[in-house]
């Protein structure tokens, strides 16, 4: 198994209280901006699998906006009902102003 | 003049100045709604105490008072755009309460129409643009129209015009989001009555914004909660740290119809309690601020002649000024000063002064009438530049924790707060053990409370 940092976006491209959807190794995340942090996290709900994306930023939350499970964005906890296993994140730097996210790349498949 | 020659509620504290006293010599001028006065005696029969210790009253209150008057649901900034949602439960009601368009916010009993499940969990908040239940899937506008029952073909009895989400009614006030359970309930405006309203519409609090919030448990009956804050009797005894800067004696008391009272309680000047015993200087070296962190590590210094009050307002002005990024040239030394206390029944303390710039609310414990939920918000004027922060999260202290372990709670403050708790478990306690069957009031000092139980009374005799 691999692993290295990404080029996803510049930190430019999502303004304060924004978010963005990348794909990195097949998986969907979002590109949290909050209080001046960036946050990396899985674009799939763990209740009910459902994306994340359009989901309300609080400070230092995602909440699903299908049922309201809210998510710590540092580590992807579940904060409250109906969700109670937490959802993904991904280590994120800046790197001469383009977000970079370690995702871990999937094993070979088939031999 | 002895005291008792005079009506009774008439005494005031001897040899002090009074708070309008006070306020009149200050350098900036007061606004009318400080430099006003409305106190009303109340009578002095002891107040029952089975109201703090029988489950039974919890109960019926559930049932009378809380349905039926308004109360503070959430800050506007917490719903700042259409579709944003906040969970407001009191006891074991809940409500859904969401900025449907710009201008018009609804509050939705937070309850499936088909099994009864939450639609959101308590103490939650989001976005969204239906409210679908995660059991079986019905859903609802965010309008409250009925979307969705999903295999409708096995409801033909379920007709959407009929599933619309009940609401509680809504009114907006300083940015306030208030709601009340009771469709027959009088308009907000004439529920504060048209003195107190218009002392809460001159502050315009819609212009602050959330900076600090802590939650906290509190190990009392809420009403006992509530009237530990509604007099600065108890300040000497229970807070000696603070009386060095706190007209405690010669605090002002006011009442306003059936739903609010208010103190002004004037700070830079000694209790009457240390008269002779502390200097001007003393004065501002014990001085404690709420949110103090706007100060940093600036020193005051009273000079020959002056006095510590003045000194205050002068070095506030600018630096709070300074630290909040706010024009504060009209606002009057009072307004910078002195804490003004106002009750909102049932359950909320506004506080508009600059020095001590906060909200109370709590709420009883469905489950336990000897706990309740304590929250305090501090509100900083929103920047000059328009710029508006979002507001803080709620910071949820445990039992055991001192309110000074809150981050950026002022730790002066915290140890107040804590003192104060100290106090509410050994009167609960203390009630539930004591042979007499009542409390007795201070006629002046202490009308908030008898004001405040006299229409707790009015509601759980008004059966819902």
């Amino acid at each position: 198994m691999s692993s290295s940092y990404a080029r996803v976006v510049k930190s430019t491209e999502i303004p304060s209280g924004g978010r963005k959807v990348v794909e990195v190794e097949g998986k969907a995340i979002v590109i949290c901006h909050v209080n001046n942090n960036f946050y990396a996290i899985a674009n799939r709900c763990s209740h009910a699998e459902r994306p994340l994306e359009r989901g309300r930023l609080g400070q230092g939350w995602i909440a699903c906006p299908f049922h309201g499970a809210r998510f710590e964005l540092a580590t992807g906890k579940a904060m409250n009902l109906p969700a109670t296993e937490p959802v993904v994140t991904y280590p994120l730097r800046i790197v001469e102003d383009w977000i970079e996210v370690l995702v871990e790349a999937a094993p070979p498949s088939g031999g | 003049m002895s005291t008792d020659t005079l009506d009774k509620g008439q005494a005031r504290c001897p040899g002090a100045p009074s708070t309008q006293d006070i306020i009149a010599a200050d350098k900036v001028t007061a606004p009318g709604w400080v430099r006003s006065e409305s106190y009303q005696f109340l009578g002095d029969a002891d107040i029952p105490k089975n109201r703090y210790i029988d489950p039974a009253f919890a109960k019926l209150e559930f049932e009378t008072l809380w349905k039926k008057t308004w109360q503070f649901a959430c800050r506007e900034e917490h719903i700042p755009n259409v579709g944003d949602y906040h969970v407001y439960d009191l006891g074991p009601y809940s409500f859904i309460i969401t900025r449907v368009t710009d201008t018009e916010i609804r509050a939705y009993y937070n309850a499936c129409l088909h099994r009864g499940t939450k639609l959101r969990a308590s103490g939650t908040e989001g976005s969204t643009d239906e409210f679908r239940c995660s059991f079986h899937g019905w859903s609802w506008n965010l309008d409250g129209s009925h979307k969705e029952t999903v295999c409708h073909w096995d409801f033909p009895h379920v007709k959407s015009k009929d599933f619309a989400l009940p609401q509680a009614r809504v009114e907006t006030l300083g940015g306030f989001v208030f709601i009340n359970m009771d469709a027959k309930a009088p308009s907000l405006a004439e529920y504060l009555g048209p003195e107190a309203l218009a002392h809460i519409k001159a502050w315009k609090l819609e212009n602050r914004y959330v900076y600090l919030h802590v939650a906290k448990r509190l190990p009392c009956n809420w009403k006992l909660a509530i009237e530990a804050f509604q007099e600065a009797y108890h300040v000497i005894e229970t807070h000696p740290q603070v009386a060095p800067s706190n007209g405690d004696a010669n605090s002002q008391y006011d009442v306003y119809g059936e739903h609010v009272d208010r103190f002004i309680s004037t700070l830079g000047v000694v209790s009457p309690h240390l008269y002779g015993k502390i200097s001007e200087q003393d004065i501002l070296n014990q001085f404690t601020l709420g949110d103090s962190s706007a100060l940093g590590d600036t020193k005051l210094t009273v000079k020959d002649g002056g006095s510590a009050r003045a000194v205050m307002a002068e070095m506030f002005r600018g630096m709070f000024e300074k630290a909040t990024n706010t024009d504060l040239s009209k606002v009057s030394d009072s307004e910078l000063l002195d804490c003004f206390s106002y009750t909102v029944f049932p359950n909320t303390f506004l506080f508009p002064g600059i020095s001590l710039p906060m909200v109370y609310r709590f709420r009883p414990d469905p489950r336990d009438h000897r706990k309740c939920l304590y929250e305090v918000l501090f509100l900083r004027p929103v920047p000059v530049d328009g710029s508006r922060p979002m507001p803080a999260e709620a910071i949820r202290l445990e039992d055991h924790q001192s309110f000074k372990e809150a981050a950026g709670m002022d730790p002066g403050f915290g140890g107040i707060l804590d003192q104060d708790t100290d106090n509410l478990v050994l009167q609960q306690e203390g009630l539930e053990a004591s042979a007499k069957n009542g409390l007795t009031l201070g006629n002046y000092q202490e009308i908030r409370i008898r004001h405040f139980e006299q229409t707790v009374d009015k509601y759980v005799g008004r059966k819902a």
